[in-house]
């Protein structure tokens, strides 16, 4: 979230990345473990930065070249450090005249999730309504006024279910543990089965409504809150609007979410059918890391 | 069961097509769509303007063909969705 809220909201470094770069965005979480052609080709590139133990987090900004040399390396989120990189790499950059593109061999399916067919994609997006202390410092007013992405994935079959006034078990548990969380200042905890103290969620003529009570076994984290939705669907059956919003009091926080408001603060989350027009919505879920199977069926 | 359509919502989020042709009467449809919109407004920021590929292979088949260097965004969790 830093990053888009700074480095990339920088006009010099937008015009850079636009006009003499190609821009990717990836997981190395995924990446660096992927056995497959994008793995090796991430693991040539990062192996010749400070972040060569691929045991570890390889985060970071990395300028390379088509064949995979490291042209620059910064894990500073600061805007003018990455325009110097991104000005240098630019003026000094010679392609190579025989290079090829790179064909892809093989796939690492373990981290490759894909959408489920007839599935479909909802945006997630939470935002704190509230608690912190006001604040001069730059970085921190970020956080605070932070929006959280992450998607949704809805299946075929529970489309269906949702239509006959259903709503599947598998679907409910999905949006509770791993949506209803607080992931506006880093990766979050998702809920155990063991936090999830209380649920109810119901359909009816297109309506969505429910609570939650979700709290970690010594209480120092938990989120109570309500759900109201809107759903409408297809000729095909499949949904054509999920609207939900989620409104209620969080508290606490996880290893990498650290300073939330103190005690209890309104957090929002809404969801909303994604239409694929944003490179995000190609994205898999956080919640499916590693595991796409627990996540569809928690 | 009733089907509740619901557009305004859509027009609202920039939602091409059917979701735009049907009735806005669905006050309380709207209204919901509304508030969900207002959370994603820093879906028009400026980073999102940049070309983000998520597929290091087709960055780089790029790059060959367009002859440019490659620029990396990596992160723990994905930077374009995630956090």
């Amino acid at each position: 979230m830093l990053d888009r809220a700074s480095t990339f909201a920088d006009q010099e470094v937008l015009a850079l990345l636009k006009d003499k770069f190609v821009a990717v965005a990836i997981d190395q979480w995924y990446t660096r473990r992927q056995q497959d052609s994008e793995g090796e080709f991430w693991r040539k590139i990062a192996g010749q930065s400070p972040r060569s133990d691929f045991r570890q987090t390889q985060q970071g900004l990395f300028l390379a070249g088509a064949d995979g040399s490291l042209l620059g390396f910064t894990n500073n989120r600061g805007p003018e450090r990455v325009r110097g990189l991104l000005q240098q790499a630019a003026r000094d950059y010679t392609p190579l005249a025989d290079l090829k593109p790179l064909e892809r061999q093989t796939t690492d399916a373990k981290y490759k999730a894909e959408l489920p067919p007839g599935a479909v994609v909802v945006r997630v997006r939470a935002r704190v309504d509230g608690g912190y202390a006001p604040t001069d410092d730059r970085w921190e007013a970020m956080f605070q006024s932070a929006v959280s992405r992450d998607n949704l994935w809805i299946t075929a079959e529970e489309q269906a279910a949702l239509a006959q006034g259903i709503v599947p078990e598998a679907l409910a548990l999905r949006i509770l543990r791993f949506h209803l969380v607080d992931n506006t200042r880093g990766e979050p905890p998702v809920w155990t089965k063991e936090e999830v103290r209380q649920w109810s969620l119901s359909v009816a003529d297109g309506q969505l409504t429910g609570t939650a009570h979700l709290e970690t076994a010594d209480g120092s984290r938990g989120y109570q809150a309500t759900l109201r939705g809107e759903l409408a669907w297809g000729a095909d059956g499949g949904l054509s609007q999920f609207h939900l919003w989620v409104d209620g009091q969080f508290w606490g926080s996880g290893p990498f979410t650290r300073q939330p408001p103190p005690g209890k603060f309104p957090l929002v989350i809404a969801f909303s059918l994604a239409d694929g027009t944003d490179a995000a919505d190609a994205i898999a879920p956080h919640g499916s890391r590693g595991w796409l199977d627990g996540y569809l069926k928690p | 069961m009733i089907r509740t359509i619901g557009t305004i919502c859509g027009f609202l989020l920039g939602l091409g097509g059917a979701w735009t042709s049907v009735s806005a009467q669905d006050s309380g449809l709207s209204q919901l769509g509304q508030q969900c919109a207002a959370v994603g407004g820093d879906d028009q920021a400026a980073w999102r303007t940049i070309d983000w590929q998520t597929d290091l292979i087709v960055a780089q088949q790029r790059a060959v063909e367009q002859q440019k260097p490659l620029f990396i965004w990596a992160m723990d969790g994905h930077p374009l969705g995630c956090t």
